[in-house]
């Protein structure tokens, strides 16, 4: 696949929907978040290119958008809309070798499927930037302590960027994908034998596969450029530590050669070490990784950034719920009454979870910071660089990266007070048809009158709903 | 996400190396998220002596969803009804993703040893243990005796 990713349908980006200015603040090609790695010439010229044909494909997108909208419906408009949120939020889900923070990065490694990343990725990018939240940093599966550096060292450079996936889904099984450069898929559905309703559910299944296979080709891209640039320099070292021994001591000393191939948004072996040496494993996941993860303020156990993401409110549910037995008459309960707890502290339960983070000061590296391949350690008896614990903490929880959830419940309660309003008036129409007034023909007028006011009522808060959900919406992309 | 999460990998190696007294859980040769499990009645309750069969499936979403558990062996519990279904906190809204297959049984195995008729699932059961609670031990007894002998 190597540099030649522009084949496939890149993913875009997620502003270019918004016809703001906030058309700059990319994931992709954004300077001021992401890594530019290399001095001069360190990113190939190919991804220059790459991103050149981005924005070409950004604009040509954009005004498609606006053409389009003035002619199709806006049922279907809503529910491209809702396709390229989805898109967009998988995008932001990548894992890019170039936007790494102190040794870690913005997207995680996935431990968990795509479904069950339903976070703000924006939000959680930002606080990793900020160092208010532990990067995503690339987990090991063991750790021993007898490793010697250098069998640490080999273990490290073998680790893969993201998780491997699961190529071929069951859920997937038989739905057609079609050709993944092409926006447009409506060939794949036979709308002559299938009904309305059939189409419309097809179309969501093939939107489904086709997102998680364009999702590994994208992930892929990533991952053979991070292997790329790996392999490429350690080419570059290993040849100029044949010529000069101490490469490592007298980076400054080394030819020009060097500083302008080298990608230099790659560790150094240094940096590696300073992770990995003193691993801890998460206790939710069992995986190692830095020391230095999220902490429960409770009980200051901790957590990678991982799991913490997997966190959240229950589900909207009524007090009390046993949710086994009484599912059945929620509707004769009040929508109003509806709760979603936020979470316990998975170790110690203590009622809203929250964390806080300490960056290593000397570890500031990635974006913000310096380059990767010029770590340097701190000095043994430097005793400042150890932790900037002057800094006062930021604490977290899940509704930091979840501002969406009372939007949630809300939608929830007005779905239910529907539910309520519909069953009423199917109640009130079976009502008129009963066979006690059969032999009237005549329905008294003040029950045709209540009828007519069920259905208005129904009506009304359908509507209602539509709105909200309306303005949820742009509230979102307005972000 | 393809092959079986690392942590399920790590919590069946422990159980194996470091196993609960009383307890063994085993997991199935070609569903590796579906376990044997066997517990023993605790000493002084009235399932001592027993040993009781149980099934337990780790769902995809484990561990942010609780382990599913079920008793295979008729018990006369409180808690748990006619199928094997357990009553039990952990296992519903206070589950939580520190837990593991270890802490849960050991919570059904503690269950076993302080039945709750208050709060119960086999709502017969319960009446008989609120109304009698000696007669009520004595059939846990019997029910023990009968069907949960260590097989041979």
């Amino acid at each position: 696949m190597g540099n030649v990713p522009t084949k496939l349908e890149e993913p875009q980006n997620p502003s270019s929907r918004l016809k703001s200015s906030s058309f700059s603040n990319s994931v992709s090609g954004n300077s001021d978040i992401t890594d530019s790695p290399g001095s001069g010439n360190g990113r190939s010229s190919s991804q220059t290119k790459l991103n050149n044909a981005r924005s070409k494909k950004k604009n040509a997108s954009l005004s498609n958008g606006l053409l389009k909208s003035t002619t199709i419906s806006s049922r279907k408009k809503d529910q491209l809309d809702r396709e390229q949120f989805k898109e967009d939020h998988a995008a932001e889900l990548l894992v890019k070798y170039y936007e790494s923070v102190d040794g870690g990065f913005l997207a995680p490694f996935g431990c968990y499927s795509l479904e069950k990343l339903n976070y703000n990725p924006k939000i959680v990018k930002k606080l990793i930037i900020e160092r208010k939240l532990a990067p995503f940093y690339t987990p090991l599966q063991d750790f021993n302590d007898n490793w010697t550096d250098e069998e640490l060292i080999k273990i490290i450079d073998g680790l893969p960027l993201h998780a491997s996936f699961n190529e071929s889904l069951e859920e997937f099984e038989d739905i057609p994908t079609g050709d993944l450069k092409s926006k447009d898929f409506d060939y794949l559905i036979d709308s002559s034998s299938l009904s309305k309703r059939e189409q419309k559910k097809l179309h969501s299944k093939i939107f489904k596969a086709r997102l998680h296979k364009k999702r590994i080709a994208w992930q892929e891209m990533e991952n053979t450029y991070f292997l790329e640039k790996k392999l490429s320099n350690k080419n570059i070292l290993s040849k100029s530590k044949d010529s000069s021994e101490d490469m490592n001591n007298h980076i400054s000393n080394s030819s020009n050669d060097i500083l302008n191939n080298i990608d230099i948004s790659l560790p150094n072996d240094d940096l590696k070490l300073s992770l990995y040496q003193s691993g801890i494993e998460c206790p939710i996941c069992f995986l190692y990784y830095p020391k230095n993860l999220n902490y429960s303020k409770c009980c200051q156990q901790p957590i990678c950034t991982e799991c913490f993401v997997q966190i959240k409110r229950a589900l909207p549910h009524f007090p009390h719920d046993d949710n086994e037995h009484n599912n059945e008459d929620d509707s004769e309960k009040d929508p109003h009454l509806l709760i979603s707890e936020p979470a316990n502290c998975p170790y110690c339960a203590t009622p809203n979870f929250t964390i806080s983070y300490s960056p290593i000061a000397s570890r500031k590296t990635g974006i913000n910071g310096v380059k990767q391949f010029y770590y340097k350690p701190p000095k043994a008896n430097d005793d400042a660089n150890l932790s900037n614990n002057t800094a006062k903490p930021v604490y977290l929880t899940s509704d930091t990266i979840r501002p969406d959830w009372e939007d949630k419940l809300n939608k929830e309660r007005s779905r239910l007070q529907r539910r309520a309003a519909n069953a009423t008036a199917i109640h009130v129409s079976n009502q008129l048809i009963s066979p006690g007034r059969s032999e009237n023909n005549e329905i008294p007028s003040n029950l045709k009158e209540l009828e007519n006011q069920m259905i208005e009522q129904a009506i009304k808060l359908s509507l209602q709903d539509r709105k909200q959900n309306e303005s949820g919406s742009r509230k979102k992309s307005s972000k | 996400m393809s092959s079986l999460p690392k942590r399920i990998i790590k919590e069946t190696e422990r159980l194996v190396s470091d196993p609960v007294p009383g307890i063994t859980a085993e997991p199935h040769d070609d569903n590796l998220r579906y376990f044997e499990v066997t517990i023993e009645g605790p000493q002084q309750s009235p399932y001592e002596n027993g040993v009781f069969d149980l099934e337990l499936f780790l769902p995809d979403d484990y561990p942010m969803e609780a382990p599913k558990v079920r008793f295979l062996t008729k018990i006369y519990h409180p808690n748990i009804d006619r199928l094997g279904r357990i009553c039990l906190d952990v296992l519903k809204t206070n589950w939580s993703p520190a837990l593991q297959i270890r802490t849960v049984l050991l919570s059904i195995q503690a269950l076993l040893a302080s039945p709750n008729p208050n709060d119960p699932l086999a709502n017969d059961v319960a009446e008989d243990w609120i109304k009698d609670e000696s007669s009520a031990i004595d059939k846990a007894k019997q029910w023990t005796q009968l069907y949960a002998q260590p097989k041979k």
